[in-house]
């Protein structure tokens, strides 16, 4: 099945265009990676998708189910039963530093699924234990390093049991020492075939784990195709010029 | 020093202390909730109801306290007479004719809800939006990221500023004055009057730094329970 369709994807901020009609789908299992210059479009895209941004035009379909139809929004309860199934892990993070690493993974299945108390600490035992944190539960956001809170954010995104994962450049905040426990941990799920989009800057990273590239630019896809196709040889001269970039 | 005359005159300062206290008390628990909900109008997505909410606070903040005490408690029975003439009702004589500590309750209380308005919307405006995109994607209603999410964290970015409001209002409470209210600077006035002597200012001095030491202590201990990053 079809995890998500999208076509004729556009977003504009006021009269800056920032999505210029973007087609694409993922299926299950898939792993996307989504690479392209700075203000291409890609985090906006992403956000799109889980309705942290308004699409001003064009179709998202999510497991069957209209997000956005040419534009027009289904109502508003549906759009949260349409994005529950997703998770996102932000570049920065987002925890909530008011919470214990185990609260914060805690809080949303506690209130939002009201599921029992037992399967819950089982679940950000299990987790917790998933992404190498299981000595931290009790520590605050603030006293762990960034790559520690990144793991922690995917384990809370992991506790709500999504079908899809979003993850917006989620090593890009990260010391460079330190993007590898978080890359190691979405590798780990991609071998369980956890449905995901991952908007990076990791080339090697993408080159390695996705089994599509998506390559964007100036609010468009140009190029899409497997990694080894892409990034050995692509076919749009853009999309050579910023590979060529990037790598020296 | 003159120890006997000292806790002969300390009773009638600590039954002055006592008004403040009962008064600061009841002010503290109505105006903090409702200088929240006043915050939470400033931000609402209905422009009338935002102008209302800030003309409130624009009001409250602009003119004196003295001045608003002075208004509900001489201002307002004026006021209540002449729409009782006008409507023939004796309903709003007595509307507008409050007693003495109720008009002060009621004075204070709007005008701290106003302060702490403010004060609670800096504490959200330094909340980050990740924050509430982080709430979204978890799928939190709005109340549930209002009062597990928001609160908590603006709270803590309050806290110095309520204290420091909270400070002012333990020496604003003198104002009590102008609504003829016996208190503690009123009551050692008497005496310095009476017995021609300095102490029983001392002792209300004496009497108020207590009161703010013990508050200064219990705020700093409330930021010690917010802070999360030791």
């Amino acid at each position: 099945m079809e995890m998500i369709a999208c076509t004729g994807l556009q977003k504009s901020f006021g009269s800056l265009e920032v999505l210029k009609g973007v087609d694409f789908s993922v299926n299950k299992g898939d792993v996307i990676a989504v690479i392209g210059p700075s203000g291409s479009g890609k985090s906006t895209m992403l956000r799109c998708l889980i309705d942290l941004e308004h699409a001003t035009g064009g179709t998202i379909v999510i497991q069957g189910e209209p997000l956005v139809t040419d534009g027009a929004y289904v109502p508003e309860a549906q759009r949260k039963a349409v994005t529950a199934k997703m998770g996102m892990v932000f570049q920065h993070f987002n925890l909530f530093p008011h919470l214990t690493v185990r609260q914060n993974l805690e809080l949303a299945p506690k209130l939002v699924k009201k599921m029992d108390k037992d399967e819950i600490r089982a679940n950000s035992t299990k987790y917790l234990e998933k992404v190498g944190l299981s000595d931290k539960a009790d520590a605050y956001p603030d006293n762990l390093s960034g790559g520690q809170q990144q793991r922690v954010a995917i384990a809370r995104a992991l506790m709500m049991n999504p079908d899809i994962l979003l993850f917006d450049e989620p090593t890009s905040a990260l010391d460079p020492e330190l993007t590898g426990g978080v890359l190691e941990t979405i590798r780990q799920l991609a071998e369980e075939h956890m449905t995901m989009m991952v908007v990076t800057h990791e080339m090697a990273f993408a080159k390695e784990v996705a089994n599509t590239v998506l390559f964007m630019d100036s609010g468009k896809i140009l190029e899409s195709g497997a990694p080894e196709q892409v990034f050995v040889s692509p076919k749009e001269p853009r999309t050579r010029e910023f590979l060529s970039k990037i790598s020296k | 020093m003159d120890f006997q005359y000292m806790f002969q005159i300390l009773p009638p300062i600590l039954s002055g202390a006592v008004t403040t206290l009962l008064l600061f008390g009841l002010v503290i628990l109505v105006s903090i909730p409702l200088g929240f909900i006043v915050t939470l109008l400033v931000r609402s997505k209905i422009p009338p109801i935002r102008w209302i909410a800030n003309a409130y606070i624009f009001v409250m903040r602009g003119t004196p306290l003295l001045l608003q005490l002075i208004f509900i408690f001489y201002g307002f029975p004026i006021i209540g007479n002449a729409l009782a003439e006008t409507f023939h009702s004796d309903f709003f004589r007595e509307l507008f004719q409050m007693e003495r500590f109720n008009a002060a309750f009621l004075g204070f209380t709007l005008n701290y809800a106003a302060y702490f308005a403010e004060i609670f919307r800096g504490g959200l405006l330094a909340i980050d939006k990740g924050q509430y995109e982080a709430a979204k994607v978890l799928g939190f209603s709005r109340p549930a990221t209002i009062f597990h999410i928001i609160c908590p964290q603006m709270i803590r970015v309050a806290l110095p500023s309520v204290a420091n409001e909270t400070i002012t209002l333990i020496k604003d409470t003198s104002l009590l004055y102008a609504v003829a209210i016996p208190e503690i600077i009123d009551v050692a006035k008497s005496i310095v009057n009476r017995d021609s002597t300095v102490v029983p200012l001392i002792l209300a001095a004496a009497v108020y730094l207590v009161l703010i030491l013990i508050l200064t202590l219990v705020f700093k201990w409330l930021e010690r329970r917010f802070n999360h990053s030791k």
